[in-house]
């Protein structure tokens, strides 16, 4: 399962292993942490099974591939360890047929932010990209979904999370063989470790920041606040400027500038 | 339920009186379900927040000297932060148990170096591979040091992320039953032996013998064996699940000519391997090693009997020496009449993955060196 920090992979990964405990078999969640960052890509794993599961090693050859993140899910990595004729879901807005992603697997797609951002107001997609999962799988039933939904998300939270996967339940259609056959040559790791400052981290981004210059006061703030220090400080001109390499996007430089001078301006999916 | 909640939950079974933590990685959860049964009211104790491990140990070492039954955990740095007063709770006979997640010294990933380095603080140490072993083990915990027979601290070590942080199912033992079978701390000021002043907390020991705490302290812990095997026994008998004799767990040694010797979670892992290796006709098996001080030496000296190999898969170093349980091994078998062959592994260090393949090969190897084809003593895995 694939996502970003903030997202809520591991907590989707923990409602899938806690529904299937409700359904008497056996599982395991097991998140790969690195540097806990907001944004950062990171992977959590889940075994099912109808014996305890003993092994403790990360999945690295998935019968399924769950991507919660509309940028991910155009990364050929998500798919690359599937076992052959595996399954990926992707949250994105595309149809099946209009995924780029190559190899011999099924995929099916939900558009699990707009369903978070309508049925959440926020675009936390682990949820919603449950009721897809169970639906298209078959492997668990949506009543254990929302009952392990309750034990992490109590009260109106879980009401809200509930909608969202029986939205996703009914939205979800059946997967399709990958159009594109062959994987291409060209990869990106997406498991970007480490800090910043050494690491192209532009991928992550879904808005990207544009300094308006005539308007800044040169306060610095934008520079001080930068979690990715990737703002540049020019000591002539006393004006800041962004290594974009290094920017994942995060809005905070455009909270923190007293004149609005910095505008974040969505990538174009 | 994660490791970390599985931990929570076994000091409200326990219905321990005084814990005391500072977060730290992978650890912290810990802290802050601990927090919220308290906010809750879950159950009578006291949660006191601290401003370092050096601190919480000896908060924790204050209650148990007046009686309390008391918890505390943490996590690579923060165990190593507490050395000075784990030195105190153990020549002071404290009961005190201690959850240690593991996290390795050269990073945030896990290894068992953070609760090696705390080999002469005077503690029993036990290494736990999955979630419902972290609650049943500390709930034996207690009842081996609260023991009149032993009054022995000890830590409980897990790994960090893919335990502490991994959901698994984990039975809850009903809390009537653990009521009666773990029955309150009974305070023994008395433990020391007479030549004591009780008002020096164990420092005074007159103008004796200078070796004696030493030697007191050393035999209290050899005879932690004992009763370790017993109360493993007995929670058997309430609880229905059994580690092993306690200070080891056998994985299909029945038919095994050799073992692979393993501690954690990578002993789970080292079992999917046993597994597949079995059904292949390989007679491999695992001795899991569940207690680490006092060391079974006796279990080992009656399998090199019977096995004709041993592979030590170390997670831990001490740079300049070597593996730990290798080291002790090699120790407890140096009188045998016949020589049983060893093999050294490094792995997961670093929190390093040790994956089934990676046992797998542990395995062939030691296969071959028991049959005495020449192979490499020490392979970095
Ligand atoms: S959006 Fe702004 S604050 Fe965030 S990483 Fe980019 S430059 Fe830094
Ligand atoms: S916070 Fe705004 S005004 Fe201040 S230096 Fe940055 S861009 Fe300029």
């Amino acid at each position: 399962m694939h996502g970003r920090g903030g997202q809520g992979a591991v907590t989707a990964s923990r409602i899938i292993a806690t529904a299937a405990y409700e359904e008497g078999t056996y599982s395991q969640a097991i998140p790969m942490y690195g540097t806990e960052r907001r944004g950062a890509p990171l992977t959590a794993f889940v075994r099912l099974d109808d014996v305890r599961v003993r092994e403790r090693e990360l999945v690295h050859t998935p019968d399924i591939s769950i991507v919660l993140d509309p940028l991910i899910a155009k990364q050929q990595a998500v798919v690359d360890n599937l076992k052959p004729g595996g399954l990926v879901i992707l949250n994105t807005a595309h149809k099946p047929e209009e995924v780029e992603l190559g190899g011999d697997f099924k995929v099916a797609t939900i558009d699990a932010t707009t369903i978070a951002l309508e049925t959440l107001g926020r675009p936390i997609t682990n949820t919603a990209i449950l009721g897809a999962f169970a639906k298209i799988t078959g492997l668990l039933k949506l009543e254990s979904i929302e009952k392990a939904i309750l034990k992490y998300f109590p009260g109106r939270l879980g009401e809200m999370n509930i909608a969202a996967v029986r939205r996703s339940y009914e939205e979800a259609s059946d997967p399709i063989q990958a159009v594109v056959t062959k994987a291409p040559a060209e990869k990106v790791d997406i498991h970007v470790g480490g800090y910043g400052v050494l690491k192209d981290v532009s991928s992550w981004r879904l808005l990207t920041p544009e300094i308006d210059v005539d308007t800044c006061i040169g306060c610095k703030n934008c520079w001080i606040f930068c979690p990715e220090t990737a703002i540049e400080w020019d000591e002539d001109t006393m004006k800041p400027s962004i290594r974009y390499n290094a920017c994942k996007g995060c809005g905070l430089c455009a909270n923190e500038c007293p004149v609005d001078a910095i505008e974040m301006v969505r990538v174009e999916a | 339920m994660v490791g970390n909640k599985a931990a929570a939950t076994a000091c409200k079974l326990a219905r321990v009186q005084v814990a005391s933590a500072f977060p730290i990685t992978p650890q912290t959860t810990i802290t802050q379900y601990l927090s919220e049964m308290y906010a809750r009211g879950e159950w009578d104790f006291d949660f006191v927040n601290v401003e370092g491990e050096l601190t919480s140990q000896v908060v924790v070492q204050g209650a148990s000297r007046v009686g309390a039954r008391t918890f505390t955990c943490t996590s690579g740095p923060g165990l190593l932060y507490m050395h000075h007063p784990m030195q105190v709770t153990g020549s002071g006979r404290l009961p005190v148990i201690m959850a240690v997640v593991h996290r390795g010294y050269k990073g945030m990933q896990p290894d068992h170096s953070d609760l090696m380095s705390q080999q002469w603080t005077g503690w029993g140490h036990q290494y736990v591979e999955h979630a419902q072993e972290i609650l049943d083990s500390l709930l034996m915990a207690y009842k081996v040091a609260e023991d009149p027979r032993v009054r022995i601290p000890i830590a409980v070590g897990y790994d960090g992320y893919v335990l502490s942080y991994t959901a698994e199912p984990v039975e809850i033992p009903d809390q009537a039953v653990v009521d009666e079978w773990l029955p309150p701390n009974k305070p023994m000021p008395s433990i020391l032996p007479d030549e004591v002043d009780p008002s020096t907390f164990g420092r005074g020991w007159g103008g004796g013998d200078p070796q004696m705490p030493w030697k007191t302290h050393h035999d209290a812990i050899m005879g932690m064996e004992d009763v370790q095997k017993e109360i493993m026994d007995s929670f058997e008998k309430t609880f229905g699940r059994r580690y092993g004799n306690g200070m080891i767990e056998e994985y299909r040694m029945d038919e095994a000519d050799v073992a692979i010797i393993a501690m954690g979670t990578i002993a789970g892992t080292c079992k999917a391997a046993v597994d597949k290796m079995q059904a292949d006709g390989k007679k491999v098996g695992l001795i899991k090693l569940r207690s680490y001080i006092p060391f079974p030496n006796k279990d080992f000296q009656e399998w090199a009997k019977k096995v004709d190999g041993f592979a030590v898969v170390d997670r831990s170093i001490c740079p300049g020496k070597g593996g730990p349980v290798y080291m002790k091994l090699r120790d407890a078998l140096y009188d045998q009449e016949e020589k049983t062959a060893t093999l050294q592994f490094h792995a997961g260090l670093g929190g390093k993955e040790v994956r089934v393949h990676d046992f797998k090969m542990v395995g062939d190897k030691i296969l071959k060196a028991a049959k005495g084809e020449k192979v490499e003593k020490i392979t970095w895995v």
